[in-house]
């Protein structure tokens, strides 16, 4: 049984720690979440980890980590093989790397990094689950959780302990169309903004912020897509989305179209509470097609500038139904209590070689 | 009107009547304040030896205490005085300038020349130096011949407490590099100094006792081991010439060649290490300038070729002393 | 209202693109002089990594200061430091920016704030601090940057330096060029923590990576990190990451490359085209505004060369002077 993992060293290092002090889980931490990963796949009998290579310093602790384990007699981590193709240093590696592991016949790929780094899991991972580690910045997507117990749901339902249909959820995405010949998924916020540059890439300034497509809107949660979160809440596992139409701060006198109804102060980075005018915000049907005001600037995925378009362009925006799959963990270890997977009396191993615990 | 102080105090004046004169003089270094951050005192030690005590009472943020990084304090104190301000930084011990010579020889030395002429580096660099002090090793080295060595900076090294605050004075009035020393044996040494402020020009050694016999040439701490040899020589009936460098670069050597043209006897003592020392540099000059003025081959008295003992017993030997310094005159006077 | 295309203006834009393009036929001649023999000693050359000098240098004044590194062209040039000097200097003219004393690695001009290239690396950090002590002193919101590459960031002084800014709260930006070699030696293999922001936040102050080849990243995230110096919100540390087109100096026969490197470096990262493409892509610079620098810069070039090529050699009288002001 495998298991795919990407643990994105380029993660939660942008602007948003000098604006706003955001955290930045240091590169030891998050190779020591990947050994915890390990620890807790081997458990339940995983047999073997196909990692995505990468330069950033992941790969060399955790190595280091397994390799100092094996030393002392200690040999709990699950079996990691890097793929081997040459390493860009860029998305491209994310997206090589889940391309490989589903020619492979992975289970469930976890994943470390922020929402940018699971949009680029999803672009390529089909229907294979996701386990969502959050490392990055405005995590949305992935909620915050302690690693371990997403390794150890992780394990319970790729070696069939806890059944598909409990294990893993649907999840909506957004689908950016462009002429019909691009397509640009998002898994939480599609943003669309004046200015035609990606800069920094975080979108962080909210003045040049025109309009905001999001697949949920959870006030609890931090980044763009809480401006619609405070407006109004649409859950996961709900079927609407949320459209904000958003009138630029200061208004302009002279143009009474743009200007606001209500302002709302949100949180659209970590500590990072900005005033946004809203003129108007409505429910995406799953499947319907949205044709944006703005006829030019730059669209945001995920809360990153990435893509350019023109007046001359054909922009479509579709909110998609059970797009993307993850593991539930509450569901899984909620299950595997309930049905005693970790009772010992019961003589039941959590994993096929070794029983947890021993 | 004078005062008897000590070198210290003097040192602490002279600090104290610039930084209230020109606004952009500021001090740093090591514990130079002390205390900073510390739930005691603050200027809990005005520096290792209290040298510095009290400055940042009176001259508050213009005082600033470093972390232990001479590295960085004292690049920053050479990055500062090319952007306009005068620093005087403390190395605190000049042994360590291993840990920040780059900054000082290949940086503020070098400014000047690799830059055109275009650049300013008015820097001073304090540092205790000099053995007889149970400092060991690595807390008791000279090292003057190292500074020297190096064109760009000014070295200077005075033997007293007068010296100390106009030689300082001028060093910060200087728009060169400076590194002064201070040498720590030498600190509750007292002698009168003026209230005002004064400055005693570089390159302008001091003859401190006149004779005509022999010449013995020195800086620091040996200048008054010198000054005793020749108290001994004189009831032998041998008059000696003794003169106090008091700077090393630049360095007086003309007051040297004409005291040494009239007594044909010369005798370089140097607390530093023998090889390629303040001793030998004189020496070769000497030889090189008024080889026919000699009566007698120059003769170099120096601390051995090994590191500084701890043993009071090694120690005490190790310093050129007056004994030392005598016999060498009374050997080249055989001559 | 902000919905022009760039939040700069094309006059800005276009004195980015005529300072990337000068420093890149800057750096393209000399590559060509030093293998014609043209050029005495060591040159270390900055092309490829424009976008960075450039985007960082817009925000500066005449004032502000900046400590630059062994491969300073780019910075020197930035800054406004006069490319005929500089030309002069390299070849070790009279004319030259330091008469001829300097050469390529030490390249300064203090009028400019330009504090020197530098040939130990590392060393230029602690004399930004010092410099931005100088300026938070005086209290006129100056700052003071200092360069480093990624093989310079693990020398003590570069480290030492990040504490003492931290702790002094000094307006210094510490910029880590990081262009994936240290000489011949990985980036990757030779920084044992291997990412800048951690680094930065294990000395307390905030560290943003940006992507060095585009031009509107570097400018965004160094005018936030600079305006928040100046305004007394303490150092921060900026790596840009970024690709150089040519070894570490010129003669190096990068073994170390990987086969096609430099080939795709030039087709896919390079800054200079990158740039064009967003302006002209976006509709706010005319491509014939930015053709008609391209030939300036050329010609800017040429005539640097000829004039310094004419120009004299330092005289004998000149070996002594400007070691001291007065010395004696």
């Amino acid at each position: 049984m495998r298991v795919g993992l990407v643990a994105n060293p380029f993660s939660a290092r942008d602007i948003r720690r000098v604006i706003a002090n955001a955290a930045s889980l240091q590169i030891t931490d998050r190779a020591n979440i990947v050994l915890r990963v390990l620890a807790c796949l081997g458990a339940c009998g995983v047999s073997e980890v196909l990692a995505m290579p990468e330069r950033g310093g992941i790969r060399a602790h955790v190595e280091r980590g397994i390799e100092r384990a094996r030393n002392t007699g200690d040999e709990r981590f699950a079996p990691v093989r890097h793929l081997d193709f040459p390493v860009t240093g860029t998305v491209e590696d994310t997206r090589r790397a889940v391309r490989a592991m589903v020619a492979e016949g992975v289970s469930a790929i976890v994943v470390l990094g922020g929402d940018g780094t699971h949009r680029a899991v999803a672009m390529d991972c089909g229907r294979i689950p996701i386990a969502c580690v959050s490392t990055g910045t405005n995590n949305a997507f992935p909620d915050h959780r302690e690693p371990t117990v997403t390794g150890l749901a992780t394990g319970l339902a790729v070696t069939g302990q806890v059944p598909p249909e409990v294990a893993y959820a649907a999840n909506k995405r957004l689908l950016v169309s462009i002429n019909e010949t691009e397509h640009h998924p998002a898994l939480v916020d599609v943003a669309l903004v004046a200015e035609r540059v990606v800069g920094a890439r975080a979108l962080w300034r909210p003045e040049s912020l025109r309009e905001l497509y999001v697949t949920f809107a959870d006030p609890s949660v931090i980044g763009l897509s809480a401006i619609a979160g405070f407006l109004d809440p649409v859950g996961r596992r709900e079927p609407e989305g949320v459209m904000v139409d958003i009138a630029p701060l200061p208004a302009d006198a002279s143009r009474p179209d743009t200007s606001p109804a209500v302002r709302i102060d949100v949180p659209i980075a970590p500590g990072w509470l900005r005033t946004i005018g809203v003129r108007s915000w409505s429910r995406l049907a799953p499947g319907a097609s949205r044709v944006p005001r703005l006829r030019a600037g730059m669209i945001a995925l995920d809360g990153e500038r990435e893509v350019g378009f023109g007046e001359d362009d054909d922009v479509r925006i579709v909110l998609e139904p059970d797009a993307v799959r993850t593991v539930d963990v509450e569901a899984c270890m909620d299950y595997a209590a309930r049905n005693g997977l970790f009772r010992r009396d019961e003589r039941r191993a959590l994993g096929a070689g070794r029983p947890a615990g021993e | 009107m004078a005062r008897n102080l000590s070198m210290n105090e003097a040192v602490n004046e002279a600090l104290d009547q610039e930084m209230a004169r020109d606004p952009a003089v500021i001090v740093m270094g090591e514990d130079i304040s002390g205390g900073t951050g510390a739930p005691g005192e603050d200027d809990a030690w005005g520096g290792p030896l209290g040298v510095t005590k009290g400055l940042s009472v009176k001259h508050g943020d213009r005082v600033m205490d470093t972390p232990l990084s001479e590295s960085a304090f004292i690049g920053a104190a050479i990055g500062a005085a090319c952007s306009g301000l005068r620093p005087v930084a403390e190395l605190m011990f000049v042994d360590f300038m291993g840990v920040c010579f780059d900054e000082i020889f290949n940086q503020a030395a070098k400014f000047r020349y690799m830059f055109g002429g275009k650049a300013e580096t008015p820097v001073v660099i304090r540092c205790m130096a000099g053995a007889g002090f149970r400092a060991a090793a690595q807390h008791s080295q000279m090292l003057t011949p190292i500074f020297t060595h190096i064109p760009g900076l000014k070295v200077v090294f005075p033997s007293n407490a007068y010296d100390a605050k106009g030689l300082l004075i001028q060093s910060i009035r200087d728009n060169d590099p400076v590194i002064f020393f201070e040498h720590k044996n030498l600190y509750d040494t007292k002698t009168d100094v003026p209230e005002g402020l004064y400055t005693i020009p570089f390159a302008e050694a001091n003859v401190v006792r006149e004779g005509g016999d022999a010449t013995i040439v020195t800086y620091g701490q040996t200048v008054q081991r010198s000054l005793d040899a020749a108290s001994t020589l004189a009831k032998e009936g041998i008059e000696c010439d003794v003169i106090d460098l008091r700077t090393l670069s630049p360095i007086d050597m003309d007051t040297v060649l004409e005291s040494v043209e009239e007594t044909g006897r010369l005798v370089c003592v140097d607390e530093a290490n023998p090889r390629c020392s303040i001793a030998a540099d004189v020496s070769a000059t000497v030889t090189q300038e008024i080889f026919g003025s000699l009566k007698a081959g120059v003769r170099m008295v120096t601390a051995p070729h090994t590191p500084v003992p701890f043993s009071p017993a090694l120690e005490d030997i190790y310093i050129p002393g007056a004994d030392r310094i005598a016999s060498a005159v009374r050997q080249t006077v055989a001559n | 209202m902000t919905d022009q295309p760039f939040s700069i203006d094309r006059d800005t834009l276009l004195d980015a693109y005529r300072t990337m393009k000068t420093i890149r036929e800057f750096e393209e001649r000399l590559h060509v002089d030093v293998a014609r023999g043209d050029i005495p000693g060591f040159v270390h050359l900055y092309a490829g990594e424009e976008a960075a000098a450039t985007a960082i240098m817009l925000h500066l004044g005449e004032s502000d200061r900046i400590a630059s590194t062994h491969r300073g062209h780019g910075h020197c040039i930035a800054k406004g430091v006069d490319v005929k000097e500089m030309m002069g200097e390299i070849r070790g003219k009279a004319s030259g920016a330091c008469k001829g004393k300097g050469g390529s690695m030490h390249i300064a001009d203090l009028s400019k704030g330009m504090m020197g290239a530098n040939g130990i690396l590392g060393a230029g950090a602690p004399l930004a601090c010092g410099a931005a002590l100088a300026a938070k002193r005086r209290g006129d919101g100056g700052v003071a940057i200092s360069f480093v590459g990624d093989g310079a960031s693990n020398q003590g002084m570069f480290l030492e330096s990040l504490n003492l800014a931290a702790v002094w709260n000094l307006p210094v930006i510490f910029v880590v060029e990081n262009n994936g070699y240290a000489e011949s030696t990985a980036m990757e293999w030779a920084v044992a923590c291997d990412s800048y922001v951690d680094r930065a936040s294990g000395f307390g102050m905030p560290g943003v990576t940006v992507d060095g080849t585009d031009f509107f990243a570097v400018y965004e995230a160094a005018g936030e990190v600079i305006r928040r110096a100046r305004e007394g919100g303490g150092p921060s540390l900026l790596e840009c990451k970024m690709y150089r087109f040519y070894g570490h100096f010129e003669g190096d026969a990068q073994t170390y490359r990987a086969e096609g490197e430099v080939e795709n470096l030039r087709e896919n990262h390079d800054c200079i085209k990158i740039f064009r493409a967003a302006v002209t892509g976006a509709g706010a610079v005319d491509p014939a505004d930015l053709n008609a620098i391209d030939a300036e810069a050329l010609a800017l070039i040429n005539e640097a060369v000829a004039h310094a090529a004419a120009a004299p050699m330092p005289g004998p009288e000149d070996l002594e002077t400007d070691v001291y002001i007065s010395y004696a």
